[in-house]
């Protein structure tokens, strides 16, 4: 059974989410402050599939708290529920690390889809760590994504990946050579729909391009094409 | 957040202000030094002077002002958006459960429970900023009757009571001698609510608020309301007043509000003939609001 973390100071939000999710047949936990959650979410273990976070909490709001999360290397698959519906604030979730992003009022079986497309993509991932690791991870040009453990090794240095970076970069790598549109990108890594801002995906790729270019004021591995999207191009030509 | 770029403005107006005064101040020496003998134009010179540095400072204060107010506004939308869409999502959500899911009668019961109290919260958000609109622009006529005004106290204790589900005992009514105000029933009763519901939001888990009416002298009757809460500095007992305003800290965010409840409360005070003041001893030592109104003849 999966289970889910709500971390909600609203009571009455909170018990509804409660009662559908348990509904649904998950296992539910709730807290109302984003300091308890941090406590329940010690980097290294997975007590929860999903964490479904709230912004405006009393204490530490839920971008301070995805942030810290993800710099002490947790990288649970997380849904950010909030009030705050600018596309200032949907950038900032996603820059600070969330994995999806849904603004109040919401539909339930939206927020229930989104649930259940993060979960499948954790165990995707999981099914995937059980082959061998030559299928799980891929070189290119003295670089190495292993998709299992999340992370990207450059020589002897090594970058953790979120759950979603892994996803974009992978996809890309699936499409080596081939432009790919932000649509598409939003489509099918993220299950959104097509009015979506698509300009979410870019910060990913600025941190992508962080991790795997020597100089990612000139990218050589993820380049962009005008209009259209990304392309990736493992064995680049050498300059001149 | 966007804060610090507020400040950072903030600081540069100061110190364009600054520096174009001190500008100014080198240039009129210069002149002083090449004219000092001609009397008439030394004298028009220095007026001019004055009016130069008058027209930067006050600029300066303005844009500061302005500044500051702009921040204020957008923590009011943030904190407006938050209680009106809260409520909705809630409402909609349970909405749908009941809907989608079939439920037991007692479920389904407190489910409408629910609903109703989610509904009363966006009312009272909504009229909260009705009123302030009202208040605020158009200082509309009162609608003056003669109120009682321990019926108007029973009355908000009650609705708060039912609202917050305290318990019996928690919101208490000290009775005084019995006093009428002539005033807009409406809007006294907007005060006296607003009063009670930020000591009882403000009190926690833990309420335990005494509210008093007594007549002050032959012009006057107040309601005091007071509360064991986590109480006023005192630099911030003044500006809790003001428009938008709340206190800033970590009680700002676990104690939702949109900054109108106290302004209201000074609003409708002033537009009575009355005033609204707050009392306390500090920090973690509760605090006491009062309403002064006059007395109806």
């Amino acid at each position: 059974m999966s289970s889910i973390l709500i971390v909600e100071d609203e009571q009455h939000l909170a018990e509804g989410l409660r009662f559908n999710l348990e509904a649904e047949g998950y296992q539910v936990h709730v807290v109302d402050t984003g300091e308890a959650a941090l406590e329940l979410l010690p980097p290294g273990q997975n007590r929860f599939d999903v964490v479904v976070l709230d912004v405006m909490l009393p204490g530490k709001d839920g971008f301070t708290v995805i942030s810290e999360l993800r710099q002490a290397g947790q990288f649970v698959p997380t849904l950010m529920l909030t009030a705050r519906g600018h596309p200032d604030d949907v950038l900032k979730g996603f820059a600070a690390g969330a994995d999806d992003y849904l603004t109040k009022p919401f539909e339930l079986g939206i927020l229930i889809a989104r649930i259940r497309g993060l979960l499948r993509r954790s165990e995707w991932l999981r099914a995937a760590t059980a082959q061998p690791e030559a299928k799980d991870s891929f070189r290119f040009n003295g670089k190495t994504v292993n998709f299992d453990r999340l992370e990207l090794r450059v020589r002897d240095q090594v970058f953790p990946l979120t759950l979603m970076e892994a996803n974009v970069l992978r996809f890309l790598i699936q499409h080596e050579g081939k432009p790919v549109s932000r649509k598409l990108m939003l489509e099918e890594v993220w299950s959104l729909r097509e009015d979506t801002d698509t300009r979410a995906i870019d910060n990913f790729i600025v941190r992508l391009r962080r991790y795997i270019e020597d100089d990612p004021t000139h990218p050589r591995h993820l380049l962009t094409v005008r209009g259209v999207g990304y392309r990736f191009v493992a064995a680049p030509a050498e300059a001149g | 957040m966007v804060l610090p770029g507020r400040k950072k403005s903030i600081a540069f107006f100061i110190a364009l202000g600054v520096g174009l005064i001190s500008v100014i101040l080198l240039l009129y020496i210069g002149w002083v030094l090449l004219n000092w003998r001609t009397g008439i134009q030394l004298f028009l010179g220095a007026l001019l002077l004055i009016m130069l540095i008058a027209g930067v400072v006050l600029n300066t204060v303005f844009l500061v002002r302005e500044i500051r107010r702009n921040e204020q506004h957008d923590a009011f939308i943030n904190a407006v958006t938050h209680e009106l869409k809260t409520p909705v999502a809630s409402i909609r959500l349970y909405l749908e459960t009941l809907q989608t899911r079939a439920l037991e009668e007692t479920k389904r019961q407190e489910f409408y429970r629910i609903m109703l109290d989610d509904s009363d919260r966006l009312l009272g958000t909504i009229e909260q900023i009705l009123r302030t609109g009202r208040i605020g622009a158009a200082r509309g006529p009162l609608n003056l009757t003669r109120i009682d005004l321990g019926e108007v106290v029973e009355t908000c204790i009650e609705r708060a009571r039912n609202l917050y589900h305290a318990p019996e005992g928690s919101i208490r009514y000290q009775t005084g001698p019995r006093a009428a105000v002539l005033g807009d029933l409406d809007e006294v009763k907007a005060a006296v609510s607003n009063l009670i519901d930020n000591a009882v939001k403000y009190s926690g888990t833990d309420v335990n608020v005494t509210v008093e009416t007594a007549i002050v002298d032959a012009k006057y009757v107040s309601v005091r309301v007071h509360d064991e809460g986590p109480g006023i500095p005192k630099s911030e007992l003044k500006q809790i007043f003001k428009r938008f305003y709340r206190v800033p800290g970590q009680l700002a965010t676990r104690v939702k509000g949109t900054g109108l409840g106290l302004y209201i409360v000074r609003s409708v005070a002033k537009r009575h003939g009355g005033r609204a003041w707050a009392e306390s001893e500090g920090p973690g030592r509760g605090s006491t609001f009062v309403l002064e109104l006059p007395i109806a003849k």
